[in-house]
């Protein structure tokens, strides 16, 4: 389904950036677009062309720490560390994509998260670079971007809502384009498409490579943001929570990332001061959403605007 | 390494290995027949593990759990296939990975809401907590039982899927599940005993392995993590790829962990890696 670009929920998501700064804590609104950029790599991959990932945590974790050690070590700028954060997940994703892109179905599902694991494990094994278990510290606090300052909560804000906004546009436009078709009907299906004469394997490849990328700049933003990398970032639990904000959000649109990582993180801050399991919740959550409405929660809003856009049509 | 310990370290990586089997022969039998990877089968050997911890704890010993942890683990898949699965046989395979990553994510928390975050140690039974020596080597007596309780599983296992109508049922069911339909067979039971069998052999992994490596909430990923290096080496499907996969990836783990200890976990998913790289469908793949 090649939609519009831009359409209604361009503008939604963009007057919801604007406003989240003045309705909650800064930081937890930069928390916010961070993880709606990182969900934006499992929606790009699960939604346009159906191949489900529960390991986009490991190209977010390999930004974080490619970022780190340029900012720290190498005295390089935000904007340089954040570019070349894009370009080692889209590395890693290229040279990992080519060994499992191929394997169909479960096989690709189980293959990611081993993955994943594997980058866990080489996080420990190296702990010279990547400081083990006590994360990398002793980033520089404060930056210049273009010649402004960065140091306050909001300059970080808007740093990281530029970022997500510029991949969220481009997500947008790609799944509107005709490539974006050439892409969901591999997600129809695959067996057709590759008889039709697409090159499936290397759509599914540049897909897988363009997500990496997203991801390993969301990691970026995360270790700028946080002024640190704590092993959490790379660690599977992070590719679980890509993965559970992209379900809950939707996966049927790109917007879907946003409300997934608003309402996750909303949630999770408020339900983590009156129930330490909340998570159980989220997990049940997780399975009616799967059983019942499978288009996630942006699916509602979809739902209620066609009602809406029905009524005005009468009226 | 001198012979005598890469000997030492080969006996020890078989040992490890046979534990490797049997927490990944339950998923390859589950996806032989049903076709799709159960999430939640890191989550049964976790509850397994946490019932091995309770029963120490009020009969001193682990052995009631031995019976009690694969069935009561096998009832509880058997509540999760009727209650929700069962409802996901007719969506996208996504369906049931997500609903059983769910119900996994449900157990970790519900085990920390029982019990606690920390780790908890699980005794050795009494009568198997000497050394045995073998040869030259000392070894646990405990391990070595393990090892054999897990031998005896895999021919019992052979023997099920081989010799009887059930297992006639289950590749018959595996090979084209529509025509054993057909056929007059209900393939709903046969996916029913199938997936409970599956949580049963993830439960009795779950209780031999609680005194090895002692329980804690997070065992469930790793534990997953290693069942797909293991049937991704050996191919997912087939009693003998878990076997050989679960060997294979053992003696990785403890040759390594001599030579190399904090990358033994690494080398583990990079032997997949080489694997994926020179036999994508794995050593004794069919899919």
């Amino acid at each position: 389904m090649a939609g519009r670009f831009p359409n209604v929920a361009t503008l939604l998501v963009v007057a919801a950036l604007v406003v989240m700064p003045f309705v909650m804590h800064t930081t937890l609104a930069t928390q916010i677009v961070i993880f709606a950029t990182g969900t934006l790599s499992v929606t790009l991959l699960l939604g346009a062309v159906g191949l489900l990932s529960f390991g986009q945590g490991l190209f977010l974790g390999l930004g974080a720490y490619t970022c780190a050690i340029l900012l720290r070590d190498h005295q390089a700028g935000p904007l340089t560390g954040l570019v070349v954060a894009m370009l080692a997940g889209a590395a890693l994703a290229l040279a990992l994509g080519a060994l499992i892109v191929r394997r169909r179905g479960v096989y690709f599902v189980m293959l990611t998260l081993a993955f994943a694991q594997m980058g866990y494990f080489a996080m420990l094994a190296f702990k010279g670079v990547t400081g083990g278990e006590n994360g990398l510290t002793g980033l520089p606090r404060t930056f210049r971007v273009l010649g402004l300052p960065i140091e306050s909560p909001l300059s970080f804000y808007v740093l990281t809502t530029v970022a997500f906004l510029i991949v969220f546009l481009l997500v947008q436009r790609l799944t509107a384009s005709p490539l974006g078709s050439v892409l969901a009907a591999i997600r129809e299906n695959e067996g057709r498409s590759e008889a039709l004469g697409y090159p499936v394997v290397r759509y599914k490849l540049a897909a897988f490579t363009a997500a990496g990328a997203i991801a390993g700049l969301a990691g970026g933003l995360h270790a700028v943001f946080l002024g640190f990398v704590p092993p959490s970032d790379i660690e599977l639990e992070m590719s679980q929570r890509l993965l559970i904000m992209a379900i809950i959000g939707g996966v049927g649109s790109p917007a879907g990332a946003f409300a997934g990582s608003v309402f996750y993180t909303l949630v999770s801050e408020a339900l983590s001061e009156i129930w330490a399991r909340w998570l159980a919740l989220i997990a049940l959550l997780l399975i009616a959403i799967v059983l019942f409405l499978p288009g996630g929660l942006w699916s509602i809003g979809r739902l209620v605007a066609g009602r809406w856009g029905g009524r005005a049509g009468h009226g | 390494m001198s012979t005598q310990l890469l000997l030492f370290q080969v006996l020890n990586g078989l040992g490890i290995g046979m534990i490797y089997f049997l927490l990944s022969v339950g998923l390859t039998l589950i996806f032989g027949l049903m076709r799709f990877v159960n999430f939640a089968h890191g989550a049964f050997y976790l509850a397994a593990a946490y019932i091995a911890y309770a029963i120490s704890l009020a009969f001193g010993s682990i052995w009631w759990a031995l019976l009690i942890g694969p069935l009561a683990i096998a009832a509880l898949a058997l509540v999760i296939e009727r209650l929700l699965l069962r409802h996901t046989y007719a969506m996208p395979h996504e369906a049931q990975i997500l609903i059983t990553f769910a119900v996994a994510l449900l157990f970790q928390e519900i085990v920390i809401l029982i019990f606690d975050p920390l780790a908890k140690s699980v005794p050795v039974p009494a009568s198997l907590s000497g050394i045995v020596f073998l040869g030259p080597y000392v070894y646990p007596a405990y391990r070595l039982a393990v090892v054999a309780a897990a031998a005896v599983i895999a021919v019992v296992l052979w023997l099920v899927v081989e010799r009887t109508k059930f297992g006639a049922m289950l590749r018959a069911g595996s090979e084209n599940a529509e025509m054993v339909g057909l056929l007059g067979i209900n393939v709903d039971r046969v996916f029913m005993a199938a997936f409970a069998l599956g949580g049963a052999l993830a439960g009795l992994a779950g209780v031999l392995a609680a005194p090895l490596r002692g329980a804690e909430p997070f065992m469930s990923t790793e534990a997953l993590g290693i069942a797909f290096v293991v049937v991704v080496v050996g191919g997912l499907g087939t009693l003998t790829g878990a076997l050989v996969g679960g060997l294979l990836i053992g003696l990785v783990q403890s040759i390594m962990s001599t030579l190399w200890p904090e990358a033994a976990q690494l080398m583990i998913y990079a032997a997949m890696a080489l694997v994926l790289l020179v036999r994508p469908a794995g050593l004794f793949g069919r899919f």
